[in-house]
């Protein structure tokens, strides 16, 4: 290859590389533009009392706007609850559901299991909503805060089950068996052996849960009544008559909550990682 | 010999106990509401309630007139939101995967951190943006790509940029791990035999990534077919999908069992997707492993 060549090929991947570069930045930024847009209009002045797409000035009062709004405040005390509730069930189902899809002895049980999981992800949010709606109605079990945690856990138990499933794959089996050859019983296996090993995968799987349950506003919409009302469900019903710029004060404060947690998760798995890589 | 087999049986009843539990749950609270879908969906109406039948009523109705025209308008608004989420998350994934090098981690936690923040409120923001006097006006007209005042909201195209800015983010993660674990010796070879990028790309990169395609299609058109908060949103009135259609059945005609019958035909159109897609990775059982 000539020297012209070498160099035109080089200025070639040098060329791909900018526009790859620059398509990146173009995608985060267009990622990030809502939540920051949402952060600057938490601090917007807005007209009476409304939001208003320009930003009319600048002011704090929307943060203890957001905090003295009672409606506000129970929704977000009742979406606390929920989402604690429906991380506890789906860490406890998902891990089990993760676990038996990769260890359990049969392999059509392990194939219905993950067939059911595939479901679990595939199923749009809409259509599980109106299906609890319609089965609450028709067996005459009333909505409460227990119908909504059990109709907004099937997402989560999908995630929590995926995080534990990668786990298992990467724990040795032999392990295992040699606490079975030992004469530990399985139960005993399962609960000494194999659960702290997947306590990275539980941490991480819980807040996952957490995380997705507290912002879940598709089926929790079909499910919520006027006494248990979520946060997100809320926002959505408020916009009807144009949101208060209070709402953007309380996204903000989630924000910054969510991905402190998200960041918490990460490091704990990191951290809990790192000495079995060394060994 | 008694006690290895006595250990075997002790071993898998822990075992089912094990599967049965998730078992359990998900036959409760997923399995059996969307089998009273189902069982709904071919019910008919009556005034006040639903009384159980086997009639083909209620699918006609949703295949019919307005409502069959949303699904339709539905399948075809999913395909192409979801193609063009591909376009756009191809180029990411792409550059995730070979050009970050030490700072890959961080690079891949941009695109995900948005994804795990409320995703309402990106949407009412994402609303605020594009409003009239929003900052998309701001920065179009100071471009100069645009003159006056944006008139974005409340049409289709509002709703498809909603549509690829929601979904963005899972249409580049299975695209990422493909093209991640496309062993590095095959770009070589082609490269050592004459082949320049672009051809590396579409004959060896390209039909290797395939699988995560075909994921990131699946991942993204599903939920789109569902989608009820960003047409609502994002397309006001001009803008109703299937996910409102059928939410509407449910929370303001009263009528379930049409509704059931709409939520079955997502279902069906979800399963056409996963099987055409099933197609497109056929034989790629052993990549990546």
């Amino acid at each position: 290859m000539s020297a012209r060549g070498v160099m035109g090929a080089r200025w070639g991947a040098r060329g791909t590389h900018a526009a790859l570069a620059i398509w990146y930045a173009a995608a985060v930024l267009f990622l990030f533009a809502p939540i920051f847009a949402a952060i600057v209009y938490s601090f917007n002045l807005g007209v009476v009392n409304k939001q208003t797409a320009t930003i009319t000035g600048w002011t704090l009062q929307w943060y203890p706007a957001a905090w003295n709004d009672l409606s506000l405040r129970r929704s977000v005390e009742s979406s606390l609850i929920v989402a604690f509730w429906s991380a506890l069930i789906s860490v406890l189902v998902g891990a089990a559901l993760g676990y038996a899809i990769v260890r359990h002895p049969l392999a059509r049980a392990r194939a219905v299991l993950a067939a059911l999981t595939y479901i679990l992800l595939i199923v749009p949010e809409s259509v599980i909503g109106v299906s609890l709606l319609l089965f609450y109605a028709e067996t005459g079990i009333p909505l409460s805060t227990a119908t909504l945690v059990a109709g907004i856990t099937p997402m989560a138990i999908a995630v929590v089950a995926l995080i534990v499933r990668a786990r298992v794959l990467t724990l040795e089996r032999r392990v295992e068996e040699a606490a079975a050859d030992l004469g530990s019983s399985r139960a005993k296996t399962l609960w000494f052996i194999v659960l702290p090993q997947l306590a990275p995968a539980l941490a991480a799987g819980v807040i996952m849960a957490y995380t997705f349950s507290f912002d879940n506003l598709v089926v929790s919409a079909f499910l919520t009544t006027p006494q248990i009302n979520t946060l997100p469900v809320y926002l959505y019903g408020s916009l009807q008559y144009g949101p208060s710029p209070a709402v953007y004060a309380a996204a903000s404060v989630v924000f910054v909550f969510t991905l402190s947690m998200l960041g918490v998760a990460a490091l704990i798995y990191r951290l809990a990682r790192r000495p079995q890589s060394a060994d | 010999m008694t006690t290895p087999s006595r250990s075997s049986l002790s071993a898998r009843s822990a075992d089912h106990v094990v599967a049965a539990i998730p078992a359990a749950w998900l036959a409760v609270f997923f399995l059996a509401p969307l089998g009273f879908t189902v069982v709904f969906s071919f019910a008919r109406s009556v005034f006040g309630g639903v009384e159980l039948a086997f009639t083909f009523e209620n699918y006609r109705t949703a295949l019919t007139g307005f409502n069959g025209a949303t699904f339709l308008r539905t399948i075809i608004f999913a395909v192409s939101a979801s193609a063009l989420c591909l376009a756009a998350a191809y180029p990411v994934a792409y550059f995730l995967a070979r050009h970050t090098g030490r700072r890959r981690a961080i690079a891949v936690v941009l695109i995900l951190v948005p994804y795990f923040s409320s995703f309402l409120i990106r949407i009412m923001a994402l609303h605020m943006l594009m409003s009239r006097g929003g900052f998309a006006e701001t920065v179009l007209n100071a471009l100069y790509l645009h003159g006056g005042p944006l008139d974005v909201l409340d049409t289709q195209t509002a709703v498809f940029i909603g549509m690829v800015y929601a979904y963005l983010p899972i249409a580049i993660v299975p695209l990422f791990v493909v093209l991640d674990r496309i062993p590095k010796p095959l770009l070589e070879a082609s490269r050592d035999l004459g082949a320049s990028p672009l051809k590396t790309f579409v004959f060896v990169t390209l039909p290797l990534s395939r699988p995560g395609v075909a994921t990131a299609v699946l991942l993204t058109v599903v939920p789109m077919l569902g989608e009820m908060v960003i047409p609502r949103l994002l397309g006001g009135s001009k803008g109703v999908l299937m996910g409102q259609a059928i939410s509407s059945q449910f929370l303001q005609s009263q009528n379930y069992a049409l509704g059931a019958a709409m939520a079955v035909l997502v279902l069906l159109a979800v399963g056409v997707m996963v099987v055409l897609l099933a197609r497109l990775t056929k034989g790629f059982a052993e990549i990546g492993q």
